[in-house]
């Protein structure tokens, strides 16, 4: 299994859609560096939602990782889908890491907002990405469900520090007393977020009824 | 013998134009729906609606100017004109994404005609747009305390805001055939908008933004706004066309219409991008105008009279003067001695010298006998303009009520308040802490008046007794009460409430 899973690194690491990943990091970099550019000096709360901004940009771009317009082909295949769509999340993490790196780095160091806490946000957004990614190609037959993930994802990020009830407390500035308890928060949603991913990773046995 | 019944071969349509033109309009029609029904829209569409009810509701506290209620529409289509751009964006990429563009190659409707047909599908959203600022400005309009005229112009920006953003996806799929393109041009137009760099309509540049709500911390007589709405209307217009246009060339359109619709838009876009610049900054006009209107108000207002007094307004808030009067005579009706038959004068006064953004305070007026009202009504507006009638019924000017900090603060407090329907309510809400204890500082349309804790036990005794014995020891000794230099603990005694624990903390 696992020499089969090495045979399966460099046909899936070709397949990936790097031309989306690459948008998505170059579009993040260049707003990371945008303050630096252009000489401005950004507030907390600015250089917080430039950071959040950079993270649904990274996060756009990953719910493209799953598309793969192969899939009719590649589901007969003896290695199961998990591990498939694990291989293609693990080939992207290293360079996702370096990049959310360079971003941060990229941020003014004067009003950046504590790291950990702010990857946390991150990682969160794209293990949503990534939950829908899955949960898209389990219950569809679409080979490429990246549009549909990504419109949604949007979606939500636009609606949700609008609607989300004040006392959820999820979206709050920097130097804000439920800062920490906010965290707890997004802690908790990113194991439901890898919860969700995983069970939507698991390839249903019968086919799904929304066919 | 042979009648061979020739069947009339079928009616091929060799007339490219009206057959192309009838299944452009059958994909449009097909486009439209399809757009209209995608998930990230309707969601959008069903935020929006809810968000005028939630809003509308209690918008102004039901008082609207509706001079600001028209730009009040501006704002959230630009949400649905966001998920009109992704929605149009993946609808003409449709096609390329499922391989079926080798299909359409068979028929006869050409790559361009197919741009015009999404150019076109996005047209019903921006009417249902247009609806909804409809509703919503109709709302506004209808409300029994509304004043003012709304502009079209400004209620345009709302629709043209959602064609645009539409058109712009169609022609950013014919720019850019990938389909991440559309998500990641989103994000960046939320930078836009979310970090604060949104246009504030100080200069011309700023105006290029679709919306340009400017903050508008006070409301202005609609010739005093200064906005050049009608010409950013045309810009929208003229961008939106361009845009549409451009995307039917990119996708191989050469026809002259094409050409000659892209050179007429971009003359509109340009047109409309200059003059509005022009009308950025405010003209000598306008400004000889904000300052006649802020300084020397009177030859620009319309006075009415409504029992004794008089009540001059500029024109749009005259039919609001039946309010002012009810407050006025409400608390005429409460005071004793002279004050009570006293005619008053009500001026509106506004600070229209430093535009729609400044929050600029309007200095007490130093004439006898004369109250200063502004341009907002309701909610915390009655109390307010109540404690500054019952202020000039007591010392007889808002200059003389600077600094008051003597017992006459008390009978001020009562005569502002004890005639509402929640007298305790009313003074939590005239207060700026929204407090009905200890020291506060209490808000008027002019300068600011300030209770001392003591004022403030009193003032709470009297209002919680029922108010008709209080009334009569008010009229009583009017004089005593009124008159400068009485303290609160007298005040209190002679109104038959227990004094306050201290001395006035004022003369400490």
């Amino acid at each position: 299994m696992r020499g089969v899973t090495g045979a399966l690194a460099g046909p899936v690491r070709r397949t990936l859609p790097w031309r989306a990943l690459g948008a998505a990091g170059t579009l993040g970099l260049l707003l990371a560096g945008a303050p630096a550019l252009t000489g401005a000096e950004p507030t907390d709360g600015q250089t917080l939602v430039l950071l959040r901004g950079i993270a649904l940009t990274g996060a756009l771009g990953l719910a493209f990782l799953l598309d793969d317009p192969a899939r009719h082909l590649t589901a007969p295949v003896p290695t199961r889908r998990p591990a498939r769509q694990a291989l293609r999340v693990a080939l992207v993490a290293p360079p996702a890491a370096l990049w959310w790196t360079a971003v941060l780095l990229l941020t003014p160091s004067g009003t950046r907002p504590p790291v950990g806490d702010v990857t946390l946000e991150a990682a969160v957004i794209c293990a949503l990405a990534l939950a829908g990614a899955t949960v898209a190609v389990r219950l569809t037959d679409e080979p490429r469900p990246g549009p549909s993930v990504a419109a949604a994802l949007l979606l939500a990020a636009v609606l949700a520090p609008l609607l989300a009830p004040e006392s959820w407390a999820l979206f709050v500035p920097p130097g804000d007393e439920r800062w920490a308890a906010a965290h707890d928060r997004w802690a908790v949603l990113l194991c439901a977020a890898l919860v969700v991913a995983a069970v939507g990773a698991a390839e249903p046995l019968r086919r799904g009824r929304l066919r | 013998m042979s009648a061979v019944l020739v069947a009339e071969p079928p009616a091929v349509d060799t007339g490219a134009r009206g057959g192309g033109a009838r299944a452009v309009l059958a994909l449009a029609g097909f486009e439209a729906r399809r757009l209209l029904l995608s998930v990230p829209v309707v969601i959008a569409f069903a935020a929006y609606a809810a968000w005028i009810v939630w809003r509308t509701r209690s918008s102004w506290d039901g008082h609207p100017a509706l001079q600001d209620a028209d730009r009040a529409t501006q704002s959230m289509p630009m949400l649905v004109g966001l998920a009109v751009l992704v929605c149009a964006d993946l609808a003409v990429l449709r096609s390329a994404r499922h391989g079926t563009e080798e299909h359409y190659a068979l028929l006869v409707v050409a790559p361009w005609r197919r741009t015009v047909a999404h150019a076109l599908s996005v047209v019903p959203a921006a009417l249902l747009t247009a609806v909804c600022v409809a509703a919503q400005f109709t709302w506004e309009a209808l409300k029994p305390g509304a004043v003012g005229h709304g502009s079209p112009a400004e209620l345009l920006v709302g629709p043209l805001t959602v064609l645009l953003f539409g058109l712009f996806g169609v022609l950013l799929a014919r720019l850019v055939r990938s389909v991440f393109a559309a998500p990641l041009l989103v994000v960046c137009l939320l930078f836009t908008s979310v970090l604060g760099t949104g246009p504030d309509g100080a200069d011309g540049l700023s105006w290029l933004s679709p919306v340009v709500a400017g903050g508008s911390a006070t409301t202005l007589p609609s010739d005093l706004l200064g906005r050049p709405a009608a010409w950013h209307a045309l810009y929208l217009a003229g961008a939106a066309l361009c845009a549409a246009f451009l995307a039917v060339l990119v996708a191989g359109g050469r026809g002259r219409a094409v050409r000659a619709g892209l050179a007429l838009s971009l003359a509109l876009a340009v047109t409309g991008g200059v003059l509005q610049a022009r009308g950025a900054a405010p003209s000598p006009e306008l400004t000889a105008a904000r300052e006649r209107a802020s300084v020397n108000p009177e030859k620009e207002q319309t006075c009415v009279t409504r029992g004794r007094s008089t009540y001059c307004a500029f024109p749009e808030w005259v039919p609001r003067a039946d309010d002012w009067a009810g407050v006025v005579d409400r608390v005429q009706s409460l005071a004793g001695g002279p004050a009570h038959d006293r005619r008053l004068l009500v001026r509106q006064r506004i600070e229209a010298r430093y535009g729609l953004e400044s929050d600029a305070a309007i200095p007490a007026s130093a004439t006898a006998h004369q109250v200063t009202v502004g341009t907002g009504w309701g909610g915390n507006r009655v109390p307010e303009f109540s404690s500054a009638v019952a202020a000039v019924l007591v010392t007889g000017s808002e200059r003389a009520t600077e600094g008051l900090c003597d017992g006459r603060m008390v009978t001020v407090m009562w005569l502002a308040l004890s005639w509402q329907d929640d007298p305790m309510d009313a003074l939590r809400r005239v207060r700026l802490d929204d407090s009905v204890s200890g020291s506060a500082v209490v808000l008027s349309p002019t300068e600011p008046m300030s209770m001392t804790e003591g004022q403030t036990d009193v003032v709470r005794r009297l209002l919680e007794r029922p108010g008709d014995g209080v009334a009569e020891k008010v009229k009583e000794h009017w004089a005593e009460l009124t008159s400068p230099g009485v303290t609160t603990a007298r005040a209190a005694e002679l109104l038959g409430v227990a004094g306050p624990r201290k001395a006035d903390s004022c003369e400490e």
